[in-house]
C-alpha cells in the first residue's frame, strides 16, 4: 500500500519535511504505522501527536485504507 | 437543515474594520433581535527568551474547513440562530491584533450566549490549527496548545 503522510506544526519541524510517500508491503492499523514512523523519526517519540486518516481523527487499531491521506497532527493551537 | 461550506480563513489578523463591516451588513435583517460576538487576541504573554510578539498560524486546510462546517452544522442544529460568521487567520498574527471572530445572530439574547461558548470551545478543541509563538527580536518560537 502507498499513503501519502502528511506533517504539521512541530511535527513537520522534527520531520524536516512537511509530507512524504509511504509505501509498505503490509497492510497497517494506526497503530503499525505509528511505530514504522517513529522507527524512521526516533525525535517524534516525546511529541504529542494524533493521526488523523482522510481527515478522521482514528486510534490505533483503525486498519488504513490502501492509498489513505494519513496527517499527523500536533495539539491543536486555534483562537 | 444544511448549510454551505464558507470560507473561514483570512490570511493575516482581523481588522476591527472588518467586524465593523460584518455588523454593518446585518441591519437589513429584522428578524434578529441579538447579536453576539467572540475576538479572540493574541497576548504579550513573558516566556524564556522574551515576550510573544505573535502567533504564527497553519493549518490542515482541508480537514480544517470540514471541522468548521461541522460545528457550524451542529450550532444551528442546537441553537436558534439566524445566522453564524467563523473568521480565523492563518500567517502571522502580531499581539494585540484579532486571531479568530465569531459572530452569532439570533432573534433572542439567550442563544446566543449559549451558542457563543459551544463555538468557541468546538473550534479550540477540533480544528487542526497549529500555532507558533514567536517571543522576543531573536527568531525564537515556541508551540502553543489549547488547554
Amino acid at each position: 500500500m502507498t499513503l501519502s503522510i502528511l506533517y504539521f506544526g512541530m511535527i513537520a519541524e522534527a520531520t524536516g519535511q512537511p509530507l512524504e510517500t509511504w509505501t509498505s508491503l503490509d497492510a497497517l492499523t494506526v497503530g503499525d504505522l505509528k511505530n514504522d514512523i517513529l522507527k524512521k523519526y526516533p525525535v517524534l517519540r516525546d511529541r504529542k501527536f494524533q493521526v488523523a486518516v482522510n481527515q478522521q481523527i482514528l486510534d490505533d487499531a483503525f486498519p488504513i485504507p490502501p492509498s489513505a491521506e494519513v496527517a499527523l497532527l500536533p495539539p491543536f493551537a486555534g483562537g | 437543515m444544511s448549510h454551505t461550506p464558507k470560507k473561514v480563513f483570512v490570511e493575516g489578523p482581523i481588522s476591527p474594520q472588518f467586524v465593523a463591516d460584518s455588523i454593518a451588513k446585518h441591519q437589513s435583517k429584522t428578524s434578529i433581535g441579538a447579536h453576539n460576538i467572540f475576538l479572540g487576541q493574541i497576548r504579550a504573554d513573558e516566556k524564556e527568551g522574551g515576550q510573544v510578539t505573535g502567533i504564527e498560524y497553519t493549518a490542515y486546510p482541508e480537514m480544517a474547513e470540514s471541522v468548521f462546517h461541522q460545528i457550524r452544522e451542529a450550532a444551528f442544529g442546537k441553537f436558534e440562530l439566524t445566522c453564524m460568521h467563523i473568521y480565523h487567520s492563518l500567517g502571522v498574527v502580531p499581539t494585540g491584533e484579532i486571531s479568530l471572530f465569531v459572530f452569532v445572530s439570533s432573534p433572542h439574547r439567550r442563544a446566543t450566549f449559549e451558542a457563543l461558548e459551544f463555538i468557541v470551545e468546538e473550534i479550540k478543541a477540533k480544528v487542526p490549527i497549529f500555532g507558533k509563538e514567536l517571543i522576543g527580536e531573536k527568531g525564537e518560537f515556541a508551540w502553543k496548545e489549547n488547554r
